[in-house]
């Protein structure tokens, strides 16, 4: 069961990754394995590897080979194990389980199982061509994925109710968790294994039931102390997580980034049945400083006695709409509706908790229970918030008699309580602020409940997590997925099918129900996911705030953009959606494109009625997304308009979309190329300068064609694409909206007191398939190639919308190369050309005397680019580099307009949304941004000019 | 003299006897959330009673008189409370005293003016109206924490066997060296809770405070147990079980302590935890267990944010006053118990025998423009026969 839906995930994210070579052979492990030696043994089964690539990676523009051939033996497999969990039955094992999943560990406490489990990417043979050669040619010696401690995988969240352990003993069952213990290798041998598993476990549970999990599961619980786990899980958070911690005040939530380097000391408050404050030194350096045994138990306990309220999320649920005044005594009560100013205390501060239900005659029955909860409510709060502040102020004081500069930077709240629930986080976020005088800030963390159990998790000895870096987390929501939420989440999804069926089930009430209202699993509860939609109604606040927990893919080969001048201080996102009119306006977009979206993506596979099935799902579950967002933007962390737009690109991915816009693509470059020779004999006919400028015009104009904007689709329909590339070049009068050709023309050429500037390397990153590459950027590059400069075209790992993929570029390359000879000596020079058109020789021809054209992917699969997660060979294509030419309003102005680096920069884009137009640049829709920033910081080839 | 609470638990259905006779001045009150505290001073006319107790019931609730005199100035100092939703009753005695007022004795300060008597607590403000509209009394507001504070100070000052500890059901009285007092940590448990670090005779902070207080263990309490009085309350903790109700580590550690950080089985680790997983509704817990968790509840919180702010400031004294306390054995106790686990043994909590009266005497020591000082400096160079006399009393507690 499990084995399909990640094999169907890892298809996410191709990087380094030889392809599913499994979904074409599910049962069948050995034929991996021999791929994997073929490989190694080097050029002896290239033909079949090119083979395989072609089906795997998807088709090169041109190729005939569908990728869905896979889809059918993908469903069959599925129906093969399909329902089980839903009928609680123990799944049937696939007997050749190819998906790996080394480590489980689970965090038992009072009240709720949380469960962390990994699932390793497969070992991925590197045979795709291209790759091996960038790799000779970059120099990139260590760039076999084995040399990572681990080769990629995901982590899931999932949480059980402890009231409910069976569910969570057949969900490990069925997932085969407890067979994957310390040594992945001993369980894949058949038959049951006798060998005990030992797992890690947290929690009071994990003493209370270990005979439970060792007579169900033949598992064995090894013990992990709950404060060590709850800190390696929060320091891990804190660290690899970009926005695991944020600020709730006032029912606003803002995410806080931090620097892993400036993290200690902090103060951990871990809120479950009880509470623990912990100070927080360093890696497994801490002390329980104080705690509490007033927490949530208290609160849960309390309240089930005074309202009789069935569960702890109906009792939260109740203090949404309750009135605390009617209980509590404010300061206004005894002091006749003035405040005691004089002590800062004002009239509506809670002077004692319960005290008005002294005066009045007044039975339990007679208060209403929500009231009676929200009184409860901020008592705990409060009572922990300043409980947590004093031991905040106490390490000031000791800080201060021992001399030690630093004192407690951060208070973190975690733990099962919170659970995402915005009126306890704002009241403990008051208490904090109140008791500290302003001094002090709480945090709360994402993935809050999941400390302990993360932490049993690092606590094995090879978890292969520790040197991730933010850079290689990539946090992803599908549907469906079994990271649960509130009280209802989705079930865990066995394949495509389930899923699909699953998201038939899901109907749409207008805006008011946000979520998939699944088959639920009955019993699983938590934080994450998807809420029930009765959640909401009359709230005094709206109970936006649970958050979802998605998985956190882990891709050790991603990388940091080295020419970032500051990756700190790095932004990716242009337009800030914390600006609801801006959000609102973003979702309108994305939803009006949808339509248009669904009936491609169903051409681009066949159209058959399975595609429409996949089609409709798509359509469902990025609506529901999009209602999520719209409703609590912060839901699946910061979100940013690269965010939204990747969401939507994994999506399609997540229903078997790889590339909707692929016969477009194809169509296009075609057009395209077969009008590139005129283009270029014109452009070969102007002096140096006019050039320059007809190219850069000409890379303008060509950005024109976009599927990704609405106006440009529309356009289309209106003439052939040179037409519309003439008309629109011959229409680009200068000066432009944003205008720095001058300077880059003077970098260019120089000028009576500049020598001219030859740059050594420059990366192209470009856009759109058919003419934005063709008659836009190879133009370009060519240009660049003549001039001395070695060309890298950086391209999308993953299809988006019409971007031109890494694994398309080799092959418009070569067909450019036969009307060029300056393309053809520099793609020869980078290897492009015997990978693409000649099956010749393994080594790219070190003999030519051209600077290399050479293709780079990014390590991304969306219309915008995040640099502070890109491909390892975009990160070593970038160390020679000097000149950086960024193409498109997704990667130039959507993402890093204000991005700079440390070297040379150009941003070129045509700005095709009146919105964005007026925002950036204060124009108007087809107004042209040429861009130009000189390095920031002194490049590292100024030696070489 | 028995301390108030025990006096307060054992008062049967006394009599009400008037002390008409008494000529009664430098009456002060301190109006709380839920008491109302009165302080005065009687001296003269009174006839000369050996019995150094005098209790009076005030139409059958649990209003209580407390005296602390001196014989050879023939002058008492009277300890009342009223709960503060029958201020009717208080206002009723006040009208029932021959009260000369606020600057009585020499007539210089009244000219026309109404009469005067100081206030302090929230009620002060809120129930001025009230006063000057029955009684023609214009209360003169104090502000509250110097009240507390002048009260605590005097106290600890005047009275030899003032303060004492209680650990284990035993009462030790502690000796303050009046040039050692300060600073110390002054816990005011009244409807709610103040914390207020004390430098010196009039020097102060509020540092802290809680919520979470005697208005909650009263106000919770009359919830979950039905019970019609603080001291029913208090009563039936005696006789309760924690356990049934509280989570403690051995439940969560299978019976094991997590002696990792000093958490022993017993230690409770969720108050009011266990009634999360049991199947059982608030009629199924015995009165008592309930009370006695949620005593324990509040006094434990109260010990450790209590001790915590001493620990920030670093306070060597904690001194726990507010009607909450009422001299019950198992709620010092429970303090007493939290300010030595948090400090680890390195602090004891103080507590006062005339721990409710903080307030409203230190309204009445706002008297001593009128020479009122003297009679303090009497009072304190005296009191050490008094006090002696008290211990001895106290025995049953």
């Amino acid at each position: 069961m499990a084995n399909l839906r990640e094999r169907e995930d890892h298809r996410e994210l191709n990087i380094g990754i030889g392809g599913d070579l499994n979904i074409d052979n599910l049962a069948d492990d050995k034929s991996k394995l021999n791929f994997d030696t073929g490989k190694d043994r080097g050029s002896t089964v290239l033909g079949k590897e090119e083979q395989l690539r072609d089906k795997d990676m998807g088709p090169k523009a041109g190729s005939s080979i569908h990728r869905s051939l896979s889809r059918p033996q993908l469903d069959l497999s599925g129906a093969a194990i399909q329902g089980n969990f839903e009928e609680k039955d123990p799944a049937i094992l696939l007997p050749n389980q190819s998906d790996d999943i080394s480590h489980l560990a689970l965090d038992i406490g009072g009240s709720l199982i949380k469960l962390v489990y990994f699932s390793r990417h497969e070992n991925q043979p590197v045979n795709d061509r291209r790759r091996k050669i960038i790799k000779a040619r970059l120099g990139i010696t260590n760039f076999n994925r084995r040399s990572f401690p681990i080769l990629g995988g995901r982590l899931h969240f999932v949480k059980f109710e402890t009231a409910k352990i069976n569910e969570c003993l057949d969900f490990i069952y069925s997932k085969q968790l407890h067979r994957g213990g310390m040594d992945s290798r001993s369980w894949q041998t058949e038959g049951p294994n006798t060998e005990s598993t030992v797992i890690k476990a947290t929690g009071g549970g994990a003493y209370k039931f270990a005979d439970l999990f060792k007579d169900k599961l033949g598992i064995s619980i090894e013990k992990e102390d709950e404060m060590n786990c709850l800190v390696s899980g929060a320091n891990y958070l804190l660290k690899a997580i970009r926005h695991e911690a944020f600020t709730h005040m006032e029912g606003r939530k803002e995410f806080v980034q931090l620097d892993s380097n400036d993290l200690y000391p902090y103060l951990l408050v871990n809120i479950g049945s009880g509470v623990s404050i912990i100070k927080v030194d360093g890696e497994g350096v801490f002390e329980r400083v104080s705690g509490t045994n007033v927490g949530g138990g208290t609160y849960w306990g309390l309240g089930k006695l005074l309202t009789k309220c069935k569960s702890f999320d109906e009792l939260l649920e109740l203090s949404q709409r309750g009135d605390n005044r009617t209980i509590d005594m404010l300061v206004g009560d005894i002091y006749g509706g003035m405040d005691y100013s004089k002590i800062g205390l004002s009239a509506s501060t809670i002077a004692s908790s319960f005290g008005k239900a002294i005066s009045e005659n007044k039975e339990i029955d007679d208060y209403r229970p929500e009231d009676i909860s929200l009184s409860l409510l901020r008592m705990i709060s409060y009572n922990i918030g300043q409980a947590s502040v004093v031991a905040k102020l106490i390490d000031i004081v000791i800080s201060y008699l021992n001399a030690l500069r630093f004192g407690l930077k951060r208070i973190f709240f975690g733990g099962f309580f919170i659970r995402g629930h915005a009126y306890t986080m704002d009241t403990i976020s008051f208490a904090v602020h109140f008791w500290s005088k302003g001094q002090a800030q709480a945090m709360f963390l994402r993935h809050e409940g999941f400390l302990g159990a993360l932490g049993a998790f690092l606590s094995y000895e090879k978890h292969g997590l520790d040197d991730l870096l933010v850079h290689q987390f990539v946090e992803r929501f599908p549907m469906g997925a079994p990271y649960i939420g509130g009280n209802v989440h989705g079930p865990p999804l066995g394949d495509l099918n389930e899923k699909i069926s699953w998201m038939e089930k899901f109907v749409l009430k207008g805006t008011e129900i946000t979520a998939p209202v699944p088959m639920l699993s009955p019993g699983t509860t938590g934080l994450g996911g998807f809420e029930v939609p009765s959640s909401r109604g009359d709230s005094l606040r709206p109970d936006a705030s649970k958050l979802n927990v998605g998985v956190l893919h882990l891709i050790p080969s991603l990388e940091v953009f080295p020419l970032l001048a500051d990756p700190k201080t790095y932004e990716p996102n242009t337009i800030d959606l914390s600006d609801h009119g801006e959000l609102e306006y973003w979702f309108k977009v994305l939803s009006e494109h949808m339509p248009d979206l669904v009936d491609k993506a169903v051409a681009s596979e066949g159209g058959t009625d399975d595609a429409k099935r996949r089609g409709d799902a798509f359509a469902r579950a990025f609506s529901a997304h999009l209602a999520r967002l719209m409703e609590e933007p912060s839901a699946y962390g910061k979100l940013g308009l690269a965010h939204l737009l990747e969401l939507r690109e994994e999506c399609l991915r997540e229903f078997h979309f790889h590339d909707a816009y692929r016969s477009i693509k194809q169509r296009e470059n075609e057009a395209s190329l077969a009008v590139l020779q005129d283009l270029l004999m014109e452009l070969d006919s102007m002096d140096e300068e006019s050039r320059l400028l007809t190219l850069i015009e000409g890379v303008l104009a060509a950005n024109i064609f976009d599927w990704g904007s609405r106006a440009c689709v529309d356009l289309y329909h209106k003439g052939t694409i040179i037409e519309i590339y003439r008309m629109s070049r011959d229409k680009m009068q200068r000066p432009w909206r944003v205008d720095d050709f001058d300077i880059f023309k003077e970098r260019m050429f120089g000028s009576a007191e500049k020598k001219p500037h030859k740059y050594k390397r420059a990366l192209l990153f470009v856009d759109n398939s058919g003419a934005d590459i063709v008659l836009g950027m190879l133009p370009l590059a060519r240009e660049l190639l003549r001039r001395g400069t070695e060309v890298v075209l950086v391209g999308n790992s993953l299809p988006a919308l019409n971007d031109v993929t890494a694994m398309e570029l080799p092959e418009i390359v070569a067909e450019a190369a036969k009307h060029c000879d300056i393309l053809r000596a520099a793609a020869e020079a980078g290897g492009l050309l015997v990978d693409a058109m000649i099956n010749v020789q393994d080594s790219p021809r070190e003999s030519s005397l051209s600077v290399p054209l050479m293709v780079v992917e990014n390590g991304c699969g969306s219309p915008c680019i995040d640099l502070r997660q890109v491909s390892s060979e975009l990160a070593a294509a970038a160390k020679d580099a000097d000149l950086i030419v960024l193409e498109g309003m997704g990667r130039a102005l959507h993402t890093n307009y204000n991005a700079t680096f440390k070297c040379d920069a150009l941003k070129v884009a045509m700005v095709k949304n009146q919105r964005l137009a007026a925002k950036l640049i204060n124009g108007n829709i087809y107004d042209s941004v040429c861009r130009f920033e000189a390095a920031t910081s002194p490049s590292p080839s100024l030696s070489f000019s | 003299m028995e301390s108030v609470g025990t006096e307060a638990a054992n008062m049967g259905e006394r009599e009400f006897k008037s002390c008409d006779r008494d000529d009664v001045s430098h009456l002060s009150l301190d109006i709380g959330g839920s008491l109302i505290k009165m302080v005065y001073f009687s001296s003269g006319s009174s006839s000369p009673s050996d019995d150094q107790k005098d209790s009076y019931l005030n139409d059958g609730t649990n209003t209580s008189i407390g005296t602390s005199n001196y014989n050879g100035l023939r002058e008492k100092l009277h300890f009342l409370k009223f709960e503060t939703s029958k201020i009717d009753e208080c206002i009723k005695f006040i009208s029932s005293k021959h009260l000369r007022y606020y600057g009585g004795q020499d007539n210089k300060n009244l000219a026309s003016e109404d009469n005067i008597i100081k206030a302090t607590g929230g009620g002060a403000f809120k129930f001025a109206d009230l006063f000057k509209e029955k009684l023609g009394i214009v209360l003169d507001k104090v502000d509250e924490m110097s009240c507390l504070v002048a009260g605590a100070n005097f106290l600890l000052k005047a009275v030899n066997h003032e303060a004492f500890t209680y650990m284990d059901g035993r009462k030790d009285y502690v000796q303050i060296n009046h040039k050692d007092l300060y600073p110390y940590l002054l816990v005011n448990v009244g409807s709610g809770v103040s914390m207020i670090k004390v430098d010196g005779d009039n020097e102060f902070e509020r540092v802290s405070g809680t919520s979470v207080g005697g208005g909650t263990f009263w106000g919770l309490g009359r919830l979950l147990t039905k019970c019609q009085s603080f001291d029913e309350l208090l009563e039936l903790s005696r006789q309760g079980n924690n356990r049934v109700i509280d989570m403690l580590v051995g439940d969560i550690y299978g019976g094991t302590d997590y002696s990792k950080i000093g958490l022993t089985s017993t230690t409770i680790a969720s108050s009011f935890g266990r009634a999360i997983s049991a199947n059982k509704e608030l009629d199924d817990y015995r009165p008592e267990d309930v009370a006695r968790s949620l005593l324990r509840m509040i006094s434990n919180n109260i010990g450790q944010i209590a001790y915590l702010n001493a620990l920030r400031f670093g306070l060597k004294r904690i001194i726990f006053g507010g009607f909450f306390i009422r001299g019950h054995a198992y709620t010092m106790d429970t303090i007493s118990v939290a300010v030595d686990f948090w400090s680890k043994g390195e602090a004891k909590a103080l507590f006062l025998r005339h721990e409710g009266f903080l307030g409203a005497l230190g309204a009445f020591m706002n008297y001593e423009k009128n020479g009122f000082t003297d009679i303090t400096h009497q009072f304190m160079e005296q009191s050490c026969e008094i006090a002696q006399d008290l211990v001895c009393k106290d025995e049953d507690l």
